[in-house]
């Protein structure tokens, strides 16, 4: 088990697990997260991974990863997580596979699966102490189905759901779910959000996964070009950004105590995010709507005075 | 009756394409349909959108196999298996292929042997819009070829544009492309014959079980075959005279493309390099430019 970490990203592992010549949209966030994550995992590993905009990484007769891809319905990844890890328990056991070739489980899924259609399957595999990883991309939307409004859509956006109109010219009314939350009030081993802008934090976080046994979960918010509405350029400075800004806190949870893993010196005004989006424009144009962009400042404020890192 | 199927890459617009040529056609005094083909698809995936026109009802339903005319949006579908943008296309049959090459090379390089229409409109696109987005110039060029009226060709745009655009400036600027499309191209008669090409056989897949039509796929990390590098509108390049192999570039890439030479600098793997730019963006020093890809004669730099 090596749990060193590491300190830039010269020192990330040269090997890529996953090969270019996916569908994914060009500049996809969610793609350049799971790229280091695999750089992370290895390849003895199996993703179980629900529907969503990375099943199409997967199309007859291709395959980006170089290790066993399994997929399941939105709702149900980490039970189809569940059966892959007990069977090969069952095999280890037996005799009938070696201890050697064991495979970590890693649960892939976006957000619509992750906070809602899947919430259930995943409380109960938390429950049960599965061992298994978990992946949220959580570019707030059903992105594969066009972007539809999700539990983690966040307050002010647009999506194929929300269009601003005049009855409600903010777009989604709803605040996201707290998902870091929710999975941590069942006191899982680990927890973690990271971002595709911090690759040191993120993999060093799965470095520090590695030595618990049981459910390992990570979120990461991930900007999505076509979704947002941004050019594929801006992917990674809109993560730095949504950190930047104090909206996507890079924290972790070890047996429920959390610790925040990056804390900006200076925050920067969450404007400077919103304002490079489509999805936010209507809050900019034709006019400014400066009630709803002063709420989504304060809460922001908010989280960073109640865990009293606000300088 | 008129059949034009429209090839497109997915975010392109050849869904909306088909539409305002539809409502086009529409204001025009004809009937018209138009629908898109949606699969698994993502931004740059092989997207089919179809229109069909008559003076007459048109009782006829579903994908339209035998095209009268074809609009190729992007021309590296010509060679791509999942697309094939040509099959079933009518004797006497027009295509139109979005290439800044001429048509007797476009027929050449892709061996086409029908009536072939070209024009860059990725460049009339970055040049009038901006950007590349090409739905309303390629209904443009569409309206024209189908021998759609111009003033029809402005309504459809107001209407159809009006609802996805809210920037006033930025739909005058489409509606522009578009008219400049339509009136660079010299109008065409399109007489097709009722019979499509021999050898054009219509695959139809009979019902598989479970086991048999959801396959496990055997093998890993075949995906570079699929060669996204022709979903690039710009290429990035590198300037080794600037770049300090800060190995950033190769850590932001979502595609995870980048790889270094004998003297540890960076380089792109072209085959599958979408051509996002994060790598331009994120290096530290601006080592990398943007250059507009050419894909019909950038063969030797796709190695
Ligand atoms: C139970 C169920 N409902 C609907 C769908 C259709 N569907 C496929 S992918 C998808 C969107 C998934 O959204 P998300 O989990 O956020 O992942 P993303 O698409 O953003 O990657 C939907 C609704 C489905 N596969 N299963
Ligand atoms: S829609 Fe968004 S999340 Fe899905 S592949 Fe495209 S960029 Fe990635
Ligand atoms: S343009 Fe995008 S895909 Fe191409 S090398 Fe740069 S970062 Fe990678
Ligand atoms: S980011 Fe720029 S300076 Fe750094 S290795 Fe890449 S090209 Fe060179």
């Amino acid at each position: 088990m090596d749990t060193s970490t590491i300190r830039s990203i010269k020192e990330l592992p040269p090997e890529e697990n996953m090969l270019p010549g996916t569908a994914a949209c060009a500049g996809c966030g969610g793609l350049l997260t799971l790229r280091y994550c695999l750089k992370a995992l290895g390849d003895k590993i199996v993703i179980v991974n629900a529907a969503g905009c990375f099943t199409l990484l997967t199309i007859y007769p291709f395959s980006p990863f170089r290790n066993s891809w399994l997929y399941t319905a939105m709702a149900c990844a980490p039970a189809g997580a569940q059966g892959v890890r007990d069977a090969l328990d069952i095999l280890i056991k037996k005799g009938k596979l070696d201890p050697e070739e064991n495979l970590k489980v890693v649960v892939l899924s976006g957000d619509g699966s992750a906070y809602d259609m899947a919430l259930s399957s995943t409380s109960g595999a938390i429950y049960r102490n599965l061992d298994f990883y978990y992946i949220c991309y959580d570019n707030e939307a059903y992105g594969n189905t066009g972007f539809q409004h999700s539990g983690a859509s966040p307050f002010g956006s647009r999506t194929g759901t929300t269009p601003p109109g005049k009855e409600v010219p903010v777009g989604s009314q709803l605040q996201k779910k707290n998902l870091f939350d929710i999975w941590n009030s069942h006191k899982p081993p680990y927890i973690a959000t990271v971002s595709p802008a911090y690759p040191v934090d993120l993999m060093n976080k799965f470095k520090k996964a590695e030595q618990f046994k049981g459910p390992k979960l990570f979120i990461s918010h991930i900007p999505c070009p076509p979704g947002w509405g941004f050019d594929p350029s801006r992917s990674v400075r809109l993560a730095k950004l949504s950190v930047e800004t104090g909206l996507w806190p890079l924290k972790e949870s070890v047996h429920g105590e959390v610790e925040h893993t990056y804390v900006p010196k200076k925050f920067k005004p969450v404007e400077e995010y919103l304002k490079e989006q489509e999805r936010f424009s209507h809050l900019f144009k034709p006019v400014r709507q400066e009630d709803a962009l002063k709420s989504i400042q304060e809460m922001v404020d908010e989280y960073w005075k109640k865990h009293e890192l606000l300088p | 009756m008129l059949r034009l199927r429209f090839h497109g890459r997915g975010g392109q617009g050849a869904k909306v394409a088909s539409r305002v040529l539809g409502t086009a056609a529409f204001l025009d005094g004809y009937n018209a349909q138009d629908f898109p083909l949606y699969g698994a698809e993502r931004r740059g995936a092989p997207i089919t959108a179809f229109t069909r026109i008559s003076r007459d009802d048109i009782m006829e339903r579903g994908l339209v196999s035998d095209p009268d005319i074809v609009i190729v949006m992007d021309e590296t579908l010509l060679s791509d298996p999942q697309a094939m943008p040509l099959s079933g296309l009518k004797k006497g049959g027009i295509v139109f292929v979005n290439t800044p090459l001429s048509p007797l090379e476009t027929k050449e390089e892709y061996g086409i042997e029908d009536h072939v229409i070209t024009l860059d409109i990725t460049k009339v696109s970055l040049d009038m819009i901006g950007k590349s987005v090409l739905s309303s110039l390629a209904a443009g060029v569409a309206s024209r070829i189908a021998g759609i009226g111009e003033e029809a060709l402005k309504g459809a745009l107001e209407k159809e544009l009006s609802g996805i655009i809210s920037d006033r400036d930025l739909l005058g600027k489409n509606t522009e492309a578009a008219l400049y499309c339509y009136n660079t191209l010299v109008p065409v008669q399109v007489k097709t014959a009722e019979t499509i090409r021999e050898k054009e056989n219509v695959i139809t897949l009979p019902f598989e079980t479970a086991r048999v039509s959801s396959p496990a796929i055997n093998a890993t990390g075949n995906t570079p075959l699929r060669r996204t590098g022709n979903w690039r509108v710009f290429r990035p390049v590198w300037n080794y005279d600037i770049c300090t192999r800060c190995m950033t570039c190769v850590s932001r890439c979502p595609e995870g493309c980048i790889r270094l030479n004998e003297d540890g600098y960076p380089y792109a793997d072209y085959d599958n390099c979408k051509g996002c730019l994060v790598c331009a963006e994120e290096c530290p020093v601006k080592a990398i430019t943007k250059v507009r890809e050419i894909h019909s004669r950038s063969e030797e730099g796709d190695q």
